[in-house]
């Protein structure tokens, strides 16, 4: 906005009137961007630094400074809960691209039916989290789920309760998250797949490449962008994960599955500490910042490269 | 913009206050959107908020019965999750951003303290007489004072009860078991004989039963989770890590499943009317659910005693039930109340009794012929109603109790750093919140 309407003296008037109008065009998504996504983050910090517990407004709402962020340093749960993120993170969206790469290569190529697969491997993609996870909890259960059923069968003896085992929860986890968002991934390097000629394939096949060959020079090159930016949404998206463990695990056994954002929403809501709750979104929202800020480096290299 | 072909942008300027025209009625119609639903709300609609009940036509009886007596007045039921942790921060989420969309809603029996600390019930002193109140059980009526004003009225009680399988435990010549060490001996027995049965069932996942759980067994043991004296948490001494050790030793993955480790209510009651458990921790509204026999495999099979407790020590069980409270910010204070009176009264208390099981907070109603002839089981549970023990009461329970469910969880499955440890840091934390509230 301001760009726009900065050093409009030296204009013709025709130019001005350009320059108002564009303003006037993004002043809606401005003011809307403004209002969900800036007040937001700022009244988060303006919680962070102050100490607000809702069971106790005897207490007003001092501001501490930097107390809340001294006590988050030192907060054992925090750091737990900080290291399962981490652990998430990693697994899944590894597993996620892999998947999604294989995915997105298969339907890419063209044979009968194609359109049907495509839409298939959308669906897990498409179902609402919430749902996804609640199916995932009866999966596995302990007495009638699917899990034990394909592993054991009959014998009913040897089933496991999977979500009660600290060691496996966050697998249980994992795996959910993997099953519903591969797709997500596929779809974007399946966008990328397509960008590329056909003719350099051709090119590659009379200089006698193998297969391998022309997937290593050829696809994953040209593709790289798109896997970029696959691996920066998932990343993101893995780090506010919260939905999956409110609905199967609720932060068990043990503290197992227990991941930031959860333990904020625990926090606010449930303990009714808002300052402090407000810390740990604000510290997911750094983290969350500061990978994007190093994605869209690369991401920005990697785009410069593609033009020339 | 430069690049822009010489007709687009003066077409465009002819255009564009249309654009803002179109701009601006889209903002007043999704303002006058907004406008309309709060116009929705009038004086003859009440907002209930309550959790999916187990006999869900029951309750809309009763509702049928209040719109009959109120002509005009329409009660609006809005269903919130059955787990009482996440109809808490449902319920607080509202409150705290002063909706006008609720009037009543339940209590659960920890969180009077917070709710008026928090100024999100009213007091209702003035309504709820001491003359009326002497009617209830006193320890229900405690529960719902805090700094010496009323802010809720008990619906029913709940306590902790050892419900067993009579025909079992019959066939062995057993006793309903008086100590925790006679039940895991009882259920090794009996389990040995039997196949798919385990010894016990109980709420071990981690959430606000396990606290009510592992409180019972602490207890049991002399020990305390907060001293209500010096107001110190309790966890670090001895009696109350015996009792924990005796959970994660002799019941999880022995007496009772390892997967109990993820069950709440349901899941430990499927088990047992299922006919897979001797033994079974629950509340009093599992007697109607293990003897209906379209739901239940053990109807007509099933004996409720008070809960064991450990050698030297007594049985307790965790004080539980409901209240309703009515919200400050709500526009229909006195028809709220009006509805209060109405689901607590004698009458609808027996219709909860007889129809939905649930125990009358009351206390006359336990001489009551017709409820003692439908519900005999009441008789046996009264005296553990009468001395049922509360939790913690503090304004900032819900963080007490997300410590003790994190560290009752880790201890029972083993995982972390041994119990002496995190025991006492345990303790160290409630104790840091018990000096901001005390």
């Amino acid at each position: 906005m301001t760009i726009l309407t900065r050093n409009m003296h030296g204009l013709s008037p025709r130019r001005r009137r350009e320059r108002l109008f564009a303003a006037a065009l993004l002043f809606p998504c401005f003011a809307f961007v403004a209002l969900f996504a800036f007040y937001p983050i700022v009244h988060s910090l303006y919680l962070s630094l102050h100490r607000i517990i809702l069971g106790l407004p005897g207490l007003a709402q001092p501001f501490v400074y930097l107390e809340n962020y001294r006590q988050l340093w030192g907060d054992s749960v925090a750091r737990h809960a900080l290291t399962n993120t981490i652990l998430f993170v990693a697994v899944s969206t590894t597993c996620e691209l892999f998947l999604g790469l294989a995915m997105a290569l298969t339907i890419n190529r063209s044979f009968r039916g194609r359109g049907l697969i495509r839409a298939a491997v959308l669906i897990p993609w498409a179902i609402p989290t919430v749902v996804a996870s609640q199916m995932w909890r009866f999966i596995n259960n302990d007495h009638y789920g699917f899990l034990n059923y394909l592993l054991f069968g009959n014998d009913l003896a040897s089933y496991q309760a999977w979500l009660a085992d600290p060691s496996f929860a966050m697998v249980a986890i994992m795996v959910a998250d993997i099953w519903k968002t591969s797709a997500f991934a596929a779809l974007i390097i399946l966008a990328g797949l397509q960008t590329i000629p056909d003719e350099l394939y051709e090119a590659a096949r009379l200089d006698g490449a193998t297969a391998w060959q022309q997937f290593a020079r050829i696809t994953l090159p040209l593709i790289k962008p798109a896997l970029l930016i696959a691996l920066l949404f998932r990343t993101m998206d893995a780090f506010r994960v919260f939905d999956l463990v409110f609905v199967m695990t609720q932060g068990g056994p043990a503290d197992a599955t227990n991941v930031l954002q959860f333990y904020g929403y625990k926090k606010m809501f449930a303990e009714g500490l808002l300052g402090y709750g407000a810390t740990v979104s604000v510290l997911v929202f750094l983290i969350v910042l500061g990978l994007s800020l190093v994605y869209v480096r690369f991401l920005g290299g990697e785009m410069r490269e593609e033009k020339p | 913009m430069d690049r822009m072909p010489g007709r687009g942008p003066a077409s465009l300027r002819r255009r564009w206050p249309v654009f803002g025209l179109i701009v601006l009625l889209a903002l007043c119609l999704s303002l006058a959107g907004c406008g309309n639903q709060g116009k929705k709300e009038n004086g003859n609609i009440l907002r209930f908020y309550t959790w999916k009940p187990n006999q869900p036509e029951v309750w809309e009886e009763i509702v049928k019965i209040f719109e009959a007596e109120h002509p005009g007045v329409k009660v609006w039921r809005e269903i919130g999750p059955h787990s009482s942790t996440s109809f808490h921060d449902l319920l607080a989420q509202k409150l705290k951003n002063r909706s006008k969309d609720l009037d009543v809603f339940l209590m659960d029996v920890v969180w009077p303290a917070e709710f008026a600390a928090a100024g999100w019930a009213l007091a209702l002193d003035d309504r709820f007489r001491k003359a009326d109140r002497s009617r209830f059980f006193a320890n229900t009526i405690q529960a719902n004072t805090y700094g010496g004003k009323i802010y809720g009225v008990p619906l029913y009680i709940d306590a902790g009860m050892l419900y067993y399988r009579r025909d079992l435990l019959a066939k062995h010549h057993f006793k309903p078991p008086e100590t925790w060490p006679e039940l895991v001996r009882q259920a090794a027995v009996i389990t040995a004989g039997e196949r798919g049965i385990y010894g016990f069932s109980g709420q071990f996942k981690q959430y606000e039963g396990l606290v009510c759980n592992m409180m019972e067994y602490v207890m049991a043991n002399k020990g305390c989770l907060v001293n209500p004296r010096q107001g110190k948490p309790g966890l670090a001494e001895p009696p109350a890590r015996e009792a924990v050790l005796f959970v994660r030793d002799h019941l999880i993955g022995n007496a009772a499943p390892a997967g109990a480790l993820a069950y709440e209510e349901p899941e430990s009651l499927a088990l047992f009317v299922q006919g897979k458990a001797v033994f079974h921790r629950n509340w009093p509204y599992a007697w109607e659910a293990a003897n209906d026999p379209a739901r239940s495999r053990v109807a007509g099979k099933t004996g409720v005693a008070p809960l064991p407790a450990f050698p030297g020590g007594k049985s307790h069980a965790a004080l539980g039930g409901w209240q309703l409270g009515i919200s400050p910010y709500s526009e229909n204070k006195d028809l709220a109340w009006d509805f209060v009176r109405f689901l607590t009264s004698d009458r609808i208390q027996k219709h909860l009794a007889l129809k939905a099981g649930l125990a009358p907070t009351r206390k006359d109603l336990y001489d009551d012929r017709e409820i003692l002839a439908a519900c005999p089981q009441f008789k046996e549970m009264k005296g553990v109603f009468v001395s049922a023990a509360p939790r913690p009461v503090s304004p900032l329970y819900p963080a007490l109790s997300n410590i003790m469910q994190r560290y009752f969880s880790r201890a029972i499955s083993g995982a972390g750093a041994g119990i002496d440890q995190e025991s006492r840091l345990a303790s160290e934390e409630m104790e840091k919140i018990l000096t901001l509230a005390p």
